[in-house]
């Protein structure tokens, strides 16, 4: 079974303006391999006839860009940024924070919820007594969002990156898969988000430390840096933003580099808002 | 009723197992073979650990002969030269030993506790069962054509 | 780095055996937690010892409290690499001295992470 050219640029289209992940060309093997499964359920002979199928099925629509998307994650990813996240973002936190004892934090492109549920339970560690923490899971998709919610994980994913330390303290057995604690689940809200929708951050509201990592290489340089612009008065003043590792080298164009500046911690670098400057005021103040 | 893992959760530890060492290339497909039909191939390998304490049982795995070889070759990594021969039996009741104990220990975890897990047993030929021992969940697959058939049995108390 | 693979399994001692080979591992193998202690005596101690739970003559469970009962073998790292998956079992081990625990089935990534989280492995360094 092999997918045909057109099909190809099809469902690439579609991934495309519906998520702004690129899929160029080269990827045929990636869509062919996640969407045979979804055809044969279907009753479909191949998938060039469950493309076709797609255009006008929404469920099936929604099944296959569920597919489509790169949903690779683990626990504590890359490690270093948590170890940041507890050595120096909340400690310094914790100091400019002391009149709301509340920190918001965001992970902006959850996946399954690794991300959310590794902080969720550094905060349970380290969040003195009597602060609270709010975190925000977002993804574009759905089916991501439901596990989150779920909060289960397979024997395979809880291998990965989790110490088997913090797997006693946080999970519990459930059938052959293990359930977040329901302290961390209340810690975690969920919410779909389209981050290449121009109007998707307007409501969403300010945080601390925003996770965006390992999404923005799935995108074309306009997306990325549209995003980043974007992503600017969602990230407190004094508050951090955190790229994925092969993220951090990003070149932007100057009007976005201009929004951010680098701070090294530890082995990452977090992105941190730029005081909001008068472009170049036209005349010297008392002239 | 004496208790027993669902076919589902069955099924999903055989599907994690084999997709961790044999990778996704050549899935494994539920295929299911009607109640009381033989399994679907002469020439077999079968496999058993048992499970014994807060529940008692015994986890089979019976896999046609080439795919036991598949597997045992993909296990130990051997080489095109390496297997020009084909596996030694040996090395098969390893590799076949081994994939029962790893899906045994999952299945036992699903149950009542403390349980011990055996060693396990390994045969060329088909599994035989202790008499009296009743089947209690069952699943059967087919990689590339081959058939895999995993069941769990116990000897219902007086 | 030298690691022991200690596994009655000739096919698991084998996967492990490749994994850890790309990360520059030295190996050293054994059938049993017995065998393993011989070694350990006549003074191939390594640095990372990777422990399966069921095996003949002596489990990884004793294993582990072997080798936690002699200082000498304190700077050893223990990883329990088992199909033992209840949480009370995992638990048991922490509390006997290993250091972290891998489930079978896993992927090699799996194995990579938990090296990573007990420092004995860099991504970045490896990439
Ligand atoms: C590779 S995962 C990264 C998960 C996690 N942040 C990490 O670093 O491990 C990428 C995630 O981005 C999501 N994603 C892709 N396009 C998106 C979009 N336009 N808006 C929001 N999320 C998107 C995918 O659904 C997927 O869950």
């Amino acid at each position: 079974m092999t997918i045909s050219t057109s099909s190809f640029q099809l469902i690439a289209a579609l991934v495309r303006r519906e998520t702004a992940m690129v899929y160029d060309s080269g990827k045929e093997y990636l869509v062919e391999a996640r969407l045979t499964p979804l055809a044969t359920a279907a009753g479909c002979p191949d998938v060039d006839a469950y493309i076709a199928r797609i255009s006008t099925d929404l469920a099936e629509r929604r099944k296959a860009l569920d597919a489509l998307t790169i949903n690779e994650t683990s626990w504590f990813r890359d490690q270093t940024p948590y170890q940041a996240f507890t050595e120096t973002m909340l400690p310094r936190l914790i100091e400019t924070r002391a009149a709301t004892r509340r920190l918001r934090i965001w992970s902006a492109a959850c996946s399954s919820g690794q991300e959310a549920y590794s902080i969720a339970m550094l905060l349970d560690q380290h969040l003195p007594p009597g602060w609270t923490a709010d975190i925000l899971a977002t993804d574009v998709s759905t089916a991501m969002l439901e596990r989150v919610r779920a909060g289960r994980y397979s024997q395979v994913e809880m291998n990965r990156g989790l110490p088997a330390t913090t797997l006693v303290k946080y999970f519990t057995r459930a059938g052959t898969e293990w359930e977040v604690s329901p302290e961390l689940r209340r810690m975690v809200r969920v919410q779909h988000l389209n981050l290449a929708d121009a109007y998707a951050f307007t409501a969403i509201g300010t945080y601390d430390v925003v996770l965006l990592r390992n999404v923005l290489i799935y995108f074309d340089q306009a997306t990325k840096y549209d995003i980043l612009r974007r992503m600017r008065p969602h990230v407190a003043p004094d508050g951090y933003l955190l790229l994925g590792s092969s993220e951090t080298t990003l070149d932007m164009p100057a009007d976005v580099a201009g929004l951010w500046s680098r701070e090294q911690l530890g082995r990452v670098q977090a992105h941190r808002p730029v005081a909001a400057v008068p472009v170049a005021s036209p005349t010297p103040i008392g002239a | 009723m004496t208790a027993a893992p669902a076919i589902t959760d069955v099924q999903a530890i055989v599907e994690q197992v084999w997709s961790s060492f044999l990778g996704e290339a050549e899935p494994l497909l539920p295929a299911p073979v009607a109640p009381g039909r033989a399994f679907p191939a002469d020439d077999a390998w079968s496999a058993a650990v048992s499970i014994s304490g807060g529940w008692d049982a015994a986890v089979t795995v019976e896999l046609s002969t080439p795919l036991a070889l598949s597997l045992t070759t993909t296990m130990l990594g051997l080489t095109a030269d390496e297997t020009a021969e084909g596996p030694l039996d040996a090395d098969v009741a390893d590799a076949v030993g081994e994939l029962v104990n790893m899906i045994g220990g999952n299945i036992k975890s699903l149950m009542p506790g403390p349980s011990v897990l055996s060693l396990p047993a390994v045969a060329a030929g088909r599994a035989a069962h202790p008499s009296g021992a009743a089947e209690v969940a069952r699943f059967d697959g087919v990689r590339a054509g081959q058939p895999v058939r995993v069941a769990v049995h116990v000897i219902p108390q007086p | 780095m030298r690691a022991m693979i200690i596994d009655d399994s000739r096919a698991m001692r084998s996967i492990l055996r490749r994994i850890l080979a790309g990360l520059d591992f030295e190996t050293l193998e054994a059938g049993n937690g017995r065998e393993a202690l011989d070694l350990f005596e006549a003074g191939q101690v390594p640095d990372l010892c990777l422990v399966d739970w069921n095996m003949p003559l002596m489990d990884g469970y004793t294993f582990i409290t072997e080798v936690r009962a002699n200082r000498d073998w304190r700077d050893v790292t223990l990883m329990m690499v088992t199909t033992e998956s209840e949480q009370g079992q995992i638990v048991k081990a922490l509390a006997a001295g290993a250091h972290e625990y891998v489930i079978k089935p896993f992927t090699p990534d799996a194995i990579v992470d938990k090296l990573e989280l007990l420092g004995l492995v860099n991504r970045e360094v490896l990439a």
